[in-house]
């Protein structure tokens, strides 16, 4: 059985100041829902994005376009200076993705899940192997690996989705709520496999959270996302500038700038 | 046993199942409440009265004729109710998704195992009522005309009573069969995977015999004459008391009436202490053997596949005898080839052919609708990976027709053999089952690109109504004409065998290459924005 988690194999040489992922102007309507409105982003290269905002702000849906499981009606979106919806496959290759709640197939067992994912992304046998071993020792998860995913807890389904988002070493990690239902040390473990891939191996990524700790701990940007519309963006300090609220945490600054920070009368009427 | 608990769980859990999956729809909707079901039943019930009102009206038979129908037909209404919920309920509650069956949701809840019971096979018996209350109203006016209305008002409630006992035998069989599941997964083992599906199977397959209404009629009509089989026999009680109303003889039918009722407070103990003694909660972890990570799947790749689309379609095989919502779709073709050779003789070569390729074809079709369904909410990950919706069809065409085509090999060659078919004929049927299949195969995909339901619902349905009715309809017209004339071409010999096979021949490939190009345009589309 392989170690706990070791840096991976060094990727592609990243430009620090490449863009690897640029959102521009994009907007979704539904019915009658106008789910997202000209919202424009950027990732860059071994930078770590974090989109926040309240439950319905639009977080998922513009995870979703990227993949290009949401069909924007306006605007455009490329990976690595291309449109990702000229040569979806391409896009999708370089992609690793955890949704918001990964339905795994059940009736797999987390080996086979994971092979299947390897499959998916046409990595050999002498390549997935070792790397899907190492991962499941630094996951904890050795020992459950043959056992069906439908007897597995939340958070052990949740690793195996976060390994296959990282199985094939993609370029951007588009992970929504990664953290959901992980122990304190898979979530730390996680957070420092995020850290370290960005920062050595100079993957961006695009992650969604509502622990704002978390996010403040990792991120080197921040976008707030707010009934559809970006709100504000940019560096921790950048933000708490904007906010007024120079030496403030991140949750105040979230607070203060979602409109939400007067919550002093729920809170009592709700111990009533 | 606390009966308002019992029904306020009885009609959580039939709103669970009627707005299950209904994320657009409104949850104040009437269509949502175990209101719609009475309304279905009242209108059933109201629709059936009245066309046999109209048939007694216009027939002009005499009194005597309508008894002489009625007299036997009424001690077995209460089986009709019995035979719809076991068989229903085998085929679709013991398949219901893990998640759902589980019921965890309510075990947190201050219930006694009997109320659980009693309110989960009250809510089966209500599921399944529209059809005793269909047979109930079409039984009314002629049971009025021919002086038989107070049988019938015994045989109704004793209908209801057999409704009830269907559903609590379903609570019993699904707590053992949980506990016998859990076993068998503490066991581990891939074979066991396959062996917990064949037992499923079988006892989807032993109830759906035992209890088709055209057995069980024959059955019972013959047993029910002698006494002391249905005195034994407490599921008869009903019949026997009925009998016995019409006989004239009201001690005998107060006792077995009686018998009967106390007999469902015997199941409602027994449902209890089942649920009691071997309720396992849903979802225990299973090991399945050891590990081995190998790229790819030879077989696939062998026909042409890539490696996306060989672990695919290899996914979807292990899925289909590891999904418990399979099985239906597996047990049914089982049950008409069954058929097949009990009815055979019947049949002729020509019906033969006709049967045994509507058989394979509709299992075509039923897998191939159900192919794209079935991914439910995991297909926004397929779509997440690298795949292609060109990559997706092949794979899916893949992995309907490795079953499709063994299924038609082997009932072929058996069916062939069992009527006495020479080696060409039985060659030849084999053939035009397997063209069959890949023919509704190629079709079904159409509808299944178009039409999936990736809702998760307690009896899921993988395909929207409209999507099932539209692909049934036309998939028996396309059938049949293809069907039709390579039945003659088997059958015919000369000039008139080749004509017909080049016909069904020209149909299979016209329809096919229509088919294949339907198909990926509606994959192309599913992959435009995920429907969910």
């Amino acid at each position: 059985m392989a170690g706990p988690l070791a840096p991976l194999p060094s990727g592609p040489d990243e430009s620090p100041d490449l863009a690897a992922l640029e959102v521009e102007g994009i907007s979704k309507t539904y019915g009658s829902v106008r789910a997202l409105t000209d919202v424009s982003l950027s990732v860059r290269t071994g930078r770590i994005v974090g989109l926040l905002g309240p439950n319905g702000a639009g977080k998922s849906t513009t995870m979703k376009a990227v993949l290009g499981l949401v069909r924007p009606d306006a605007g455009r979106i490329r990976l690595f200076g291309q449109d990702v919806a000229a040569d979806p496959p391409r896009a999708k290759q370089q992609i690793g993705y955890v949704p918001e709640s990964p339905a795994l197939y059940e009736f797999l067992t987390g080996a086979e899940y994971l092979d299947f994912v390897a499959d998916m992304y046409g990595l050999d046998a002498a390549t997935r192997t070792p790397r899907i071993q190492q991962f499941l020792a630094g996951f904890e998860l050795a020992g459950h690996e043959g056992s069906l995913i439908s007897g597995y807890s939340q958070g052990m389904k949740q690793k195996v989705a976060l390994i296959a988002a990282l199985v094939h070493r993609p370029r951007l990690l588009v992970l929504d709520e990664p953290l959901n239902g992980l122990d304190p040390r898979a979530a730390r473990v996680t957070k420092d496999l995020l850290r370290n891939l960005a920062s050595h191996e100079g993957v961006a990524v695009l992650f969604s959270t509502h622990v704002l700790e978390i996010a403040q701990a990792i991120c080197d940007q921040v976008v707030i996302l707010s009934r559809g519309t970006v709100l504000a963006s940019g560096t921790m300090e950048a933000l708490r500038a904007r906010a007024g609220l120079a030496g403030s945490g991140l949750e105040d600054v979230f607070l203060s700038l979602t409109g939400t920070g007067d919550l002093g009368d729920v809170v009592a009427a709700l111990a009533r | 046993m606390d009966l308002h608990r019992v029904r306020r769980l009885a009609g959580v859990l039939i709103a669970s199942q009627l707005r299950s999956g209904r994320s657009t729809s409104d949850p104040e909707s009437f269509f949502g409440t175990p209101g719609f079901l009475a309304v279905i039943d009242t209108a059933a019930f109201a629709g059936a009265a009245l066309l046999a009102w109209l048939a007694v009206r216009v027939s002009g038979l005499p009194t005597a004729a309508w008894a002489q129908l009625v007299g036997p037909l009424l001690p077995f209404l209460p089986l009709v109710g019995l035979s719809v919920v076991l068989v229903a309920g085998t085929m679709f509650e013991l398949t219901a998704t893990v998640r759902f069956s589980g019921s965890d949701a309510a075990h947190w809840l201050p219930l006694d195992p009997s109320e659980y019971a009693m309110a989960s096979a009250t809510a089966i018996a209500f599921s399944y009522s529209p059809s005793i209350a269909l047979a109930l109203g079409g039984v009314l006016p002629v049971a009025f005309v021919s002086g038989t209305f107070v049988p019938y008002l015994v045989a109704a409630g004793l209908s209801v009573v057999a409704l009830l006992q269907g559903g609590l035998v379903i609570e019993i069989v699904r707590a053992v069969g949980q506990r016998a599941g859990a076993v068998a997964a503490s066991r581990g083992g891939r074979a066991t995977l396959v062996v917990r599906a064949a037992l499923l199977i079988l006892v989807i397959l032993a109830v759906q015999l035992a209890f088709n209404p055209v057995v069980l009629l024959a059955v019972v009509h013959d047993l029910a004459s002698v006494l002391i089989v249905t005195a034994i026999v407490p599921f008869l009680w009903s019949t026997q008391t009925v009998f016995d109303v019409l006989r004239g003889d009201p001690w005998l039918a107060l006792a077995f009436g009686a018998g009967q009722v106390a007999f469902l407070g015997v199941l409602v103990d027994l449902a209890g202490w089942a649920r009691a003694r071997y309720w396992v909660p849903a979802g225990s972890e299973a090991d399945v053997g050891p590990v081995r990570f190998a790229a790819g799947h030879p077989w696939f790749s062998a026909a042409g596949l890539s490696a996306p689309e060989s672990a695919v379609a290899a996914k979807d095989l292990k899925g289909f005898v590891r999904r418990r919502e399979m099985m239906p779709t597996l047990v049914v073709p089982v049950v008409f080839v069954v058929l097949i050779f009990l009815e055979g003789g019947s049949l002729g070569a020509l019906g033969v052919v006709l049967w045994l390729g509507w058989i394979v074809g509709f299992f075509g079709l039923i897998l191939a609708t159900t192919s794209v369904g079935q991914e439910r909410r995991s297909l926004q990950l397929l779509l997440a990976t690298p795949i292609t919706p060109r990559g997706l069809h092949r794979a899916k065409v893949a992995a309907v027709l490795v079953p499709v085509l063994i299924a038609s090999v082997l009932v072929g060659a058996a069916v062939g053999v069992y009527f006495g078919f020479d080696p060409v004929h039985a060659l030849a049927l084999v053939a035009i089952s397997a063209t069959a299949g890949v023919e509704l195969t190629l079709w079904g995909l159409v509808f299944a690109a178009r039409y999936s339901d990736f809702q998760d619902r307690p009896r899921p349905q993988f395909l929207r109504p409209s999507g099932m009715l539209a692909a049934t309809a036309s998939g028996t017209v396309l059938l049949f004409a293809f069907l039709v004339p390579a039945a003659f071409a088997l059958a015919a010999t000369g000039m008139t065998a080749i004509v017909a096979g080049l016909v069904a021949t020209a149909i299979a490939v016209g329809f096919g290459v229509l088919s294949i190009v339907w198909s990926r345009s509606g994959f192309e589309a599913l992959f435009r924005e995920l429907p969910f």
